[in-house]
């Protein structure tokens, strides 16, 4: 089978060759660039966090007005949390993985910078946090017994508080010491004093994204105690399959721990479904970009079966003229394959040229990172198997046109 | 002959069911995805307060400290405490308001009800006339209320709903945090689209405050505060909410009526920033800014970037759907290249047999439209299912209803008009000849 | 050449079976030029398509060549049809996409010929029909009579042993008729059986032999019409 005969003949049907040409290519780019934004999404929310994530729950709750004693009261409440059968850990925190409200701050190298090296959250960890979120220590120490404060008693001495040691994750820590050691290094995070790194985590997943992927593990963990009304944040560490159970148990003796406290039943939940909610819109804007995909590709090849079905019916007369001059079934067959073949080759080269000025657009427009090269031959393998597909059913019609169609007359 | 016409696209219908259903499904596939997220992107580019977003001014003025300074960098978007309530006390404006979020624990005096957590609007009194919210019952406070720190409320429609019945609740009281208030408006369904007043809340189209406070009471009994807060320099106070703490977290609305008073008030804040320069609490040079509600929405980027990704996606979605039908259309009218030969051998026009093919592709786009519609109000059905704040917005409306009509058979006129110049050209000598 | 014993084809539907034809029985030698005559519905369609291979037969046995094609599959059968005949129909059947030399290049493609010999005959058998200026014309720019040599080139391209040829004038004017029946009876002097397939007796007369098919039945009128054969080249080669 030689293209030149098929290129000759589709010549002549310009216009309707270059239509499905360029409804391949369209297709090829959306769908090279739909599967690009699904695999971000998806890389994204498949990201590490760090954290114990199917071992956890959280309670959020909050005092009615002002609690004057925030404190003594967390104190009492871990206790009696702790205390729950099945809790391996618990802790109180300001701000929870998967919940968007979220503390940051400038982080500097350097005491009186002029402009922050960088931007990072800070978890405010008491003495189980570690524990609690199953966060894994790659570098360096925990906190020591006597690093602990008091979130309170730093407010009220201001100026005259100091974070001599904080824990950050290896992100930050390449980000901040590129190469290097950060660890036994000090930083500048509360003012200007200095905080020395002590150790360094695998992983800590930051609340919330605000800065762009790249920034998703810029957290910083600082050994200090935080009242329960600071953000509400009950975290327990259990078994996967006790977590309802520990989750019920841990509303009650909070209940019992202290009347007029409100627990917000919506954000009372274990980790993985806050984890779900926060990854929602990711996820269906993932489906839809699916959808899409799918969508095309069916009218793709709706399309390329119209077409290839009118060209079959146009050319009855002539399949059976090469019928009978010799043409096999198989050379029948293999002709349209050959056209459909070609057309959705010249619609995939367009398509990938396409592809790379949507791919330009959405780099300027949305912050994307370039089309890595992988995915122009997946969509160029998926349309060519989409077109010989389509054109299967219409090419084995035109194989089966029986030689005698040639002397019928006309 | 329009009815003629409209008879043979029929038949020709009837010839090529498979193919023609394939074009109206692509093309119903095509308008639906554009209409649903045309309606989404048209309800959220929407003017949230008409008639009054060109004269509504949020300002900004440059508080920080001299560390860090970058010339020309846009100054905070949102405004400290001591300047706020400055620029309250001065009244420059026709009226004006400072305002934050704040969540409040709501203790119902019916027992059945259990105390629950609502969102919260700590404001001043102007709030209400400035932004021409509808009340259903009674008023919203006054200037003295503000300064007197007065224990008032306004409701929202649905916290009324759930406190009162829906009942008129003014001169009722309510207990917010630890103090009693009494009720003195009940606000009726007011939902500003996008909620332009707080961009940091639910990203822009969150639901509306559940209650409103007065900000000088809600600051005193220290309610708990909600949004986005920057701070900068070490916190002397302790208290990153007190008048003087280096850390800007109010949100200011202007109201100013002529482009005269736009500029006096531009003057105004800048002989302002230069005084608090001369005192010493500025530190950067001048820089302050007036940004009308339309300006403010575009520079804060309100419209969610999926959003704009969705309707390019439709679009291009349907262009492919156009480039199908088109593709279809072509073969089908080259094909009857015989019965246009016999008409024009038999004395059609050129234009006769354009317009005989254009009311066939036209007939397919309003069929196309009719069950785009269909899909139109799938998928809208299916975005109020989504998880996003604005779920609950999308719907659809006459003017969008129209615009899928118009659409779909213009997007079908536009698919037909190449096929059927093409086929308008197919003369009959030639067709004769060749059968 | 060709030898039909007993041929028959029904055709069925569901409700009827037509008998195209009964126990035809015909043998033309290598060599030949016979004329098949007949009303329509007669069968010589039919016959046709039998001989051409085109369509299968219902019984009997039908040996081309010396080959019995009754057990041969599609494939074997297209192989046979390209090799060993030509066709030409009342229609021409030329590709309107191609030009004269692609229509020409079909059969040979399929005989998967190298390229040089492809160009070699393809020229040789255009330039032979007086066409080999006109190459790159697509049919519809040619005149009916034209059409039919090219048909006639891409018959003869192949060199086969046997020409089968349905009504090749029945579209033509008089004139140009008669340029075709010259041309197929100089192809024949050269060696190549014909069978051509006619309902027009002043046809038919200018052929060696004439075989009659009425109802499905070959009568053969080889003697008679031999006598009053006219025209120079079948005498001259007497």
């Amino acid at each position: 089978m030689e293209i030149r005969p098929i290129i000759s003949t589709l010549s002549r049907h310009k216009t309707a060759a270059l239509l499905i040409v360029l409804e391949i290519s369209l297709t090829c780019a959306i769908v090279c660039n739909a599967l690009f934004l699904i695999g971000n999404r998806v890389e994204e929310m498949n990201h590490p966090s760090g954290v114990a994530l199917d071992e956890i729950v959280r309670v959020q709750l909050t005092p009615i007005g002002r609690d004057d004693d925030a404190d003594a009261q967390t104190r009492t409440d871990l206790a009696a949390l702790r205390a729950i059968p099945g809790v391996k850990a618990a802790t109180v925190l300001n701000e929870v993985p998967f919940v968007s409200s979220s503390w940051n701050t400038s982080v500097n190298l350097v005491a009186k910078q002029e402009r922050p090296t960088m931007n990072a959250t800070i978890y405010m960890a008491e003495e189980q946090f570690m524990d609690t979120l199953g966060v894994h220590l790659q570098a360096g120490r925990n906190f020591e017994p006597g690093e602990y404060q008091q979130f309170t008693e730093m407010q009220r001495a201001a100026q005259n508080a100091s974070i001599p040691a904080l824990i950050i994750t290896r992100a930050m820590a390449d980000r901040l010491f590129p190469g290097g050691n950060a660890l036994g290094k000090s930083i500048y995070v509360w003012d200007d004093k200095p905080s020395q790194i002590v150790g360094i985590v695998d992983h800590l997943v930051r609340p919330s994204t605000f800065e762009g992927p790249e920034t998703r593990e810029y957290s910083m963990i600082f050994p200090m105690r935080v009242p329960f009304n600071l953000g509400g944040n009950y975290v327990l560490r259990t078994d996967p399959a006790r977590r309802a159970e520990v989750l019920k148990a841990a509303e009650t003796a909070l209940r019992a721990a202290a009347p007029g406290r409100i627990i917000v039943e919506k954000q009372t939940r274990t980790l993985e479904e806050l984890r779900i909610e926060y990854f929602k819109q990711q996820r269906s804007m993932a489906w839809l970009l699916g959808g899409v995909i799918v969508a095309l590709l069916i009218v793709t090849a709706l399309g390329i079966v119209g077409l290839a079905s009118f060209w079959v019916q146009q050319r009855t007369r002539q399949i059976g003229v090469r019928r009978a001059l010799g043409a096999t079934r198989g050379q029948i067959l293999r002709y349209f394959q050959a056209e459909n073949f070609l057309l959705a080759t010249a619609g995939i080269v367009l398509g990938m040229l396409l592809a790379f000025g949507i791919n330009q657009l959405l780099m300027k427009k949305y912050e994307l990172p370039r089309l890595p090269w992988f995915y122009l031959p997946v969509g160029a393998l998926a349309l060519w198997i989409l077109g010989q597909l389509s054109v299967l059913w219409p090419a084995r019609r035109a194989a089966a046109v029986p030689p005698a169609v040639a002397t019928r007359s006309a | 002959m329009f009815a003629h016409y409209f008879h043979l696209a029929l038949r020709s219908f009837r010839r090529n069911k498979a193919i023609t259903a394939l074009m109206v499904l692509a093309i119903a596939l095509g308008i639906g995805a554009c209409m649903t997220t045309l309606t989404v992107f048209h309800v959220l580019s929407g003017d949230p307060v008409p008639d009054r977003s060109s004269r509504l001014f949020h300002p900004q003025l440059e508080p920080r400290s001299k560390s860090g300074y970058v010339k020309g960098e846009e100054p905070p978007v949102q405004l400290t405490r001591f300047d706020a309530e400055k620029l309250l006390r001065d009244r420059k404006g026709d009226r004006q308001a400072m305002m934050t979020g704040g969540q409040v624990a709501v203790t119902p005096q019916q027992t059945n009800i259990e105390p629950f957590i609502s969102n919260a609007r700590f404001t001043s009194a102007d709030m209400f006339p400035l932004f021409a919210m509808p009340f259903q019952f009674g008023r919203g406070w006054s200037g003295a209320d503000d300064e007197g720190h007065a224990r008032v409320a306004v409701l929202s429609r649905d916290l009324n709903q759930r406190l009162f019945a829906g009942e008129n609740s003014v001169g009722r009281t309510v207990r917010f945090d630890k103090t009693d208030f009494t009720v003195i408006g009940v606000l009726d369904d007011w939902r500003p689209t996008p909620k332009f007043y707080d961009m940091f809340g639910a990203r822009g189209y969150g639901q509306t405050e559940g209650l409103y406070l007065p900000f000088s009471t809600a600051v005193e009994l220290k309610m708990q505060r909600s949004g986005s807060m920057d701070c900068w320099d070490a916190d002397t106070t302790g208290d990153s909410t007190s008048l003087n703490a280096p850390c800007v977290w109010i949100q200011y609305w202007v109201q100013l009526d002529t482009p005269a008073k736009k500029a006096a008030y531009l003057q105004y804040l800048g002989n302002y920033s230069d005084q608090q320069r001369a005192a010493g609490r500025y530190q950067r040079p001048t820089i302050v800014k007036l940004r009308n509600v339309r300006e403010w929405m575009e520079f804060h980027h309100v419209l969610p970037s999926d959003v704009t990704m969705q309707m390019w996606l439709a679009l291009a979605f349907l262009a492919v759907c156009l480039l199908n039908t088109i593709g279809l259309l072509l073969a089908k009218f080259l094909r009857r290249g015989g019965e246009i030969g016999v008409r024009r051998a038999l004395g059609a026009t050129r234009g006769a047999i354009f317009r005989q093919l254009m009311m066939e592709a036209g007939t397919i786009g309003l069929a196309g439209g009719l069950l785009g519609l269909g899909f139109a109000w799938l998928g809208l059905w299916a975005v109020r299912h989504q998880p996003v704040d604005y779920a609950d917005l999308a719907r659809l409306d006459p003017s969008m209803l129209l615009l899928t009509f118009l659409i779909a058979i213009a997007c079908s006129l536009l698919a037909g008009a190449l096929p059927a110049w093409r086929a308008m050209q197919i003369t009959p000598a030639v067709q004769l000849k060749a059968q | 050449m060709l030898e039909m014993q007993q041929v028959t084809k029904v055709y069925r539907t569901e409700l009827i079976e037509t008998h195209a034809l009964r126990s035809l029985d015909l043998r033309v030698n290598a060599g030949e030029f016979v004329a098949v005559t007949g009303p329509s519905g007669s069968g010589k369609t039919t016959f046709l398509n039998i001989a051409g291979l085109l369509e299968t037969y219902s019984g009997g046995i039908y040996k081309l060549d010396g080959e019995d094609v009754s057990n041969l599959n599609d494939n074997q059968r297209s192989r046979l049809r390209n090799q060993k005949i030509g066709f030409i129909f009342q229609s021409f059947n030329l590709i309107p996409d191609l030009n004269l030399f692609d229509n020409a290049d079909v059969p040979l493609r399929y005989r998967g010929m190298p390229s040089g010999e492809r160009r070699r005959r393809i020229e040789e058998a255009l330039a032979r029909v007086g066409l080999g200026s006109r190459m790159k014309h697509y049919p519809a720019e040619l005149s009916g009579g034209q059409q039919q040599r090219a048909a006639i080139a891409r018959a003869l391209a192949g060199s086969p042993k046997l020409l089968l040829a349905d009504e090749p004038t029945g579209n033509l004017d008089s004139q140009m008729a008669r340029g075709v029946m010259e041309m197929l009876e100089e192809i024949n002097q050269q060696g190549t059986t014909i069978v051509m397939v006619t309902h027009d007796p002043e046809l038919a007369a200018r052929a060696q032999r004439n075989v009659h098919i009425v109802d499905g039945m070959a009568t053969d009128l080889a003697m008679e019409p031999a006598l009053v054969r006219p025209g120079q080249p079948a005498a001259a080669r007497v």
